[in-house]
């Protein structure tokens, strides 16, 4: 039950999709990693299966991605169209299979973050746009925002600031922290046109994790339960103790079945 | 980025399409030494040649992993490298360029493969126009015929062996080549491509495309590098 956004891919049936597709995106060092952990975590216990991905790790070009970008050589367009391959291939290989078996699949980026860093370099956002659009609609798209003020600490003290995130190919002349400002201003910029374009819930990033956790959380949980269903099945108002998950998981698992049936 | 047919650059670029055995690319080996002999600066790249992208083309072919949009995407990649970094800079330098198999190559394959025509097209919005592109057309059984003796069996993509058309390589070569042939067809008109009977003798054909390029040519002197 799952559509493109215009263009239908030879061969992937979209329409008999069962699982939900849920997007994580954000900019560099927003947090979205941690996340997608945590909700697997909490996916699993509710007994969903869960598949978690994100750019750059096909098993066609994640390699020679990889390679050509520590050469910095790569064009601007090419660059884009390198990331579109390796996503055709996650989406064709990995992203609908899972989905076709009712897997949740939370995914760490999606095309979004492939078209904002395509403009910011300057690219048609008509070109831009087409290019990605065979990509399934997701069942929800969540945006950890956050402030280049807020971003900027956590780069520096947790990773340093690295070249492609700094957008040093664009201006190379400037030093990498003056470089980053700017780039991620940018970034930032598109990230928010794209966000009232294609519907994003966005979530402020700039609290603790658990905080943020609980807002995808009851984000997410409005996907996977059908009102109606919800209404029917009871919810614990207070979570069950530690020592209690395995029995909890176990009596849920006929719940999920008959909710789906 | 710059559109197709909005670029403005001194250069000339020539470009041969027409499918496996239609003998595209002697013609454009004959074009190639007679340019260099006449003196001019003359560069020539190869389809699905780009250093950066040959390594994932070639491991996705032999493993068989690749689907019509992968096979479409991994070729727009690679297109897009040389025209970046060799193509642009060299038109612009005022050099002639030469292209075995240019977008039109992509966009009778990957149609043939089940691509939405448009977006194929759109894909490959930021080529440069050619200054002339030559089509050599040529029936299914003559190219079929030049193949066959000139080495042994077709290979598994050139076949579209990945459409399951046939499990007859012959059979299915017969069949996929025959629908990129109907592509060609259709682009003639749509790109205003240069026809070339390519059953005529090969010294005919080369006359004939000298003759052309001649043309073009002679409206840029300043293009020449050497007496």
């Amino acid at each position: 039950m799952k559509e493109s956004y215009g263009v239908r891919l030879p061969g992937l049936e979209l329409d008999d999709l069962v699982g939900k597709l849920i997007v994580l995106e954000g900019t560099d060092g927003v947090g979205r990693s941690t996340q997608i952990r945590l909700l697997k975590e909490w996916l699993e216990q509710q007994g969903h299966a869960v598949l978690d991905t994100g750019l750059t790790r096909s098993g066609l070009v994640g390699k020679g991605i990889k390679r050509a970008k520590e050469g910095h050589t790569l064009g601007r367009i090419t660059l884009s169209l390198f990331y579109a391959t390796d996503f055709a291939d996650r989406l064709e290989n990995e992203i609908v299979p899972a989905l076709r078996a009712g897997f949740v699949v939370l995914t760490d980026r999606y095309i979004y973050s492939l078209m904002a860093r395509s403009m910011v370099r300057g690219l048609d956002p008509v070109w831009v746009r087409n290019i990605h659009r065979f990509a399934p609609k997701p069942d929800a798209i969540f945006y950890l925002r956050v402030s280049v003020d807020e971003l900027i600490p956590r780069a520096v003290f947790t990773r340093g600031f690295d070249y492609w995130e700094s957008g040093m190919d664009l201006y190379s002349a400037e030093d990498m922290y003056d470089s980053f400002r700017k780039y991620q201003t940018a970034l930032l910029q598109q990230f928010d046109q794209l966000a009232e374009e294609f519907t994003f819930n966005v979530i402020d990033a700039a609290p603790e994790p658990r905080v943020i956790f609980e807002q995808l959380k009851a984000g997410i949980d409005r996907i996977l339960t059908p009102p109606v269903a919800r209404a029917a099945v009871t919810i614990p108002t207070t979570p069950p103790p530690p020592a209690a998950v395995e029995e909890v998981v176990v009596e849920e698992a006929p719940e999920e079945r008959r909710k789906r049936a | 980025m710059k559109r197709y047919g909005d670029h403005r650059i001194p250069g000339r670029l020539f470009v041969v399409e027409g499918i496996d055995g239609s003998g595209k690319s002697t013609q454009l080996m004959l074009l190639h030494q007679w340019l260099k002999a006449e003196g001019y600066g003359v560069v020539f790249s190869e389809w699905n040649s780009s250093p950066l992208v040959k390594d994932t083309t070639k491991r996705g072919k032999k493993k068989q992993l690749l689907t019509p949009a992968t096979f479409s995407l991994i070729h727009a990649t690679d297109f897009a490298d040389r025209t970046e970094r060799n193509i642009i800079p060299l038109l612009k330098a005022g050099a002639v360029v030469l292209c075995d198999r240019y977008i039109y190559t992509a966009f009778a394959r990957d149609a043939s493969r089940g691509m939405e025509p448009e977006w194929i097209r759109e894909l490959y919005a930021f080529a440069v126009r050619p200054t002339v592109a030559f089509y050599f057309r040529v029936p299914l059984e003559v190219a079929m015929k030049r193949i066959n003796d000139a080495r042994a069996g077709f290979k598994y993509y050139e076949a579209g062996m990945d459409l399951g058309l046939s499990d007859d390589p012959d059979e299915s070569f017969r069949l996929f080549q025959g629908r990129i042939l109907e592509e060609y067809d259709k682009m003639i008109p749509e790109f205003g491509l240069t026809v070339i009977d390519a059953t005529l003798p090969i010294e005919t054909q080369q006359q004939e495309m000298r003759l052309m390029v001649l043309a073009k040519l002679t409206q840029a002197k300043q293009l020449r590098v050497a007496p």
